[in-house]
């Protein structure tokens, strides 16, 4: 036996080598962390550490559960997860059915450049073509106008918050999100419709018995991964689209532990507020997934 | 094959629908752009829409004039180029060994990399090991957190796989050993990924926003997207080196679009002869995924 790992090591040693500096990362920046979720149970303190500090059970999850603050943010970060789901998530589907139905090539070059761009650029250049699109003398401004409408400064409305961050996300990630789905189109054996052109099938008809329904799996997948994100807005998208007057629709769970946790040191408490996004989080995938097994063969494990 | 007169209508409705819908993706920087290079008075009246008014690159002048933003963008460009190569050491080297049978904790880590993926740590406990490995107001924040992403390593690992294991072999009895297995043989057959994956840890990179937000307080290592949020929020910072402002051609609104554009432009340059890579990668991805 002992020879056999020595004989392991003799030949195989600058693989174990090559793999020290990637185990180094995962443990510093990934599990290092993730053993210090133990905080949300402590009290932390920075001279003690992750490990010295002492326990206090589940009193800062007391202390969160009764905070008003707290049922804001989750409240706000629940319902701009759903507006994300619901409304967001079918888009890229919908426009890759469409786009896949456009037979002039270089036209369809074109148009998936235009819809793709918006992907690549940060939250804060995105926040920051908003607010100078929605500024008072801004164009949706200037478009009001044109119909007597009252100039507003929407960003800086609450009422305007949850339509403005559903309609970035859709023209940011919208166009991208279509890639993975033309990808599984594009595997579709060409034979199909064929035959269901003999058959007269129209193209509409096409879509719905044969596109769609190889699609479907596809797009099961990726609202499974959705729904795991569900809490998971994206710290810099809502940060960057975020002002003091709109705090009250738009602070959610992210905001909120930056706030606390990092600006204001609230270290343990911020923990568990992290926490328990992740464990509800957890809690969503594998009950989505036990369901769609149940359903169909789509799940993710 | 005979379209019928529905059936072309249809394929009309959907091809109208998407230009439509591209020109509505590109309104708002359209808009942007036109409040950049507009006059003050002409955007103070309303009259700017979709094409500049009163045409002048006064903003420009302006933003390209100052020195902060420029010592930004190259902090940020330096970063992303140093911090880009690194990533792409650092996961082929992961990814080689991940890639061979024989190397025995492999599965093990795999394993580990998928809970990496799925287990997101919370943020602060996140902020306070990154602290204590001393990369508080330390420029290396803008790097070293990102040379290594789980899922830009499991598509090299996938891509290395694929490799034929007769070629190594010959390459073996020769009396090649990994290091120049991976460096002379591999590598140089993988350009297709390595590049895929350069441009995404490029953009993460380039695009960064809450690590230094989180981690650097010395204003001297702002980088650029940092930087240009401050332009948006703060007035003082971007008037900061304007005279007074009775008689100047800019304004508030048209020097955040400058800056706004300012930082789009290295993107809008390269994205056309790196849009296959991004596709390709998605799929690579998605396959996976």
């Amino acid at each position: 036996m002992k020879s056999i790992a020595s004989h392991q090591m003799k030949v195989y040693w600058p693989l174990y080598v090559m793999a020290i500096p990637g185990m180094i990362f995962l443990i510093v920046f990934k599990f290092i962390p993730l053993a210090g979720a133990v905080i949300a149970f402590k009290d932390y303190s920075v001279f003690r550490g992750f490990i010295d500090s002492p326990w206090v059970g589940f009193k800062h999850f007391e202390t969160l559960l009764q905070h008003p603050d707290f049922l804001r943010v989750f409240s706000n970060t629940l319902l701009l997860g759903l507006f994300k789901l619901t409304i967001v998530f079918p888009v890229p589907v919908l426009l890759a059915l469409m786009i896949n139905e456009i037979r002039k090539s270089a036209l369809k070059k074109g148009i998936q450049t235009a819809l793709y761009i918006p992907h690549f650029l940060s939250w804060v250049i995105v926040g920051g073509i908003l607010f100078d699109f929605f500024s008072l003398s801004g164009m949706f401004n200037i478009i009001l106008g044109w119909f007597g409408a009252e100039p507003v400064l929407a960003m800086q409305e609450s009422a305007y918050f949850r339509p403005i961050y559903v309609l970035a996300s859709i023209w940011k990630d919208a166009g991208w999100g279509t890639v993975v789905y033309m990808a599984a189109i594009s595997a579709i054996d060409p034979q199909l419709y064929e035959s269901a052109m003999i058959d007269g099938a129209s193209r509409f008809r096409q879509i719905r018995h044969i596109t769609f329904p190889i699609l479907l799996p596809t797009v099961l997948v990726l609202f499974l991964l959705d729904i795991g994100n569900f809490l998971d807005l994206g710290f810099d998208q809502v940060y960057n689209l975020l002002t003091p007057m709109t705090y009250n629709v738009g602070d959610i769970l992210d905001t909120y532990v930056f706030r606390t946790g990092i600006q204001q040191g609230q270290y343990s408490f911020a923990t568990a507020v992290g926490l328990f996004q992740s464990v509800i989080g957890f809690i969503m995938v594998y009950t989505f997934n036990k369901l769609s097994n149940k359903v169909s063969d789509g799940g993710l494990w | 094959m005979l379209a019928s007169k529905s059936e072309k209508t249809f394929g009309a409705v959907i091809t109208g629908l998407l230009i439509l819908f591209s020109i509505v993706a590109l309104i708002p920087l359209l808009s942007v752009i036109s409040t950049s290079l507009s006059s003050k008075s002409a955007v103070d009246m309303n009259l700017v829409t979709l094409w500049p008014k009163q045409f002048t690159f006064d903003s420009w002048k302006y933003i390209v004039d100052r020195p902060d933003l420029w010592k930004s963008f190259f902090l940020t460009l330096s970063t992303t180029l140093i911090g880009t190569i690194l990533a792409l050491l650092m996961t082929a080297l992961f990814a080689y060994p991940l890639s061979k049978p024989e190397f025995r904790w492999g599965s093990v880590i795999m394993m580990a990399v998928v809970v990496a993926m799925i287990f997101k740590a919370p943020i602060v406990p996140y902020f306070l090991t990154v602290r204590g490995i001393g990369l508080y107001d330390n420029p290396l924040v803008l790097i070293v957190p990102h040379i290594l992403n789980p899922f830009n390593l499991i598509i090299m690992r996938t891509f290395f796989k694929q490799f034929s294991k007769e070629l190594e072999e010959a390459a073996f009895l020769e009396g090649c050993g990994y290091f120049r297995m991976l460096f002379q043989f591999v590598l140089p057959l993988s350009k297709a990924v390595l590049a895929t994956l350069a441009l995404f840890y490029g953009v993460v990179l380039w695009n960064q926003f809450q690590h230094p937000l989180f981690f650097l307080q010395d204003t001297n290592w702002f980088p650029l997207q940092i930087k240009i949020r401050q332009f948006i929020t703060d007035d003082s910072v971007i008037m900061s080196g304007a005279a007074s402002t009775a008689q100047l051609n800019y304004n508030e609104r048209t020097l955040r679009a400058a800056t706004v554009i300012f930082a789009i432009v290295p993107i809008v340059v390269v994205y056309p002869f790196l849009q296959k890579y991004f596709v390709k990668g998605a799929m690579i991805g998605s396959v996976k995924g």
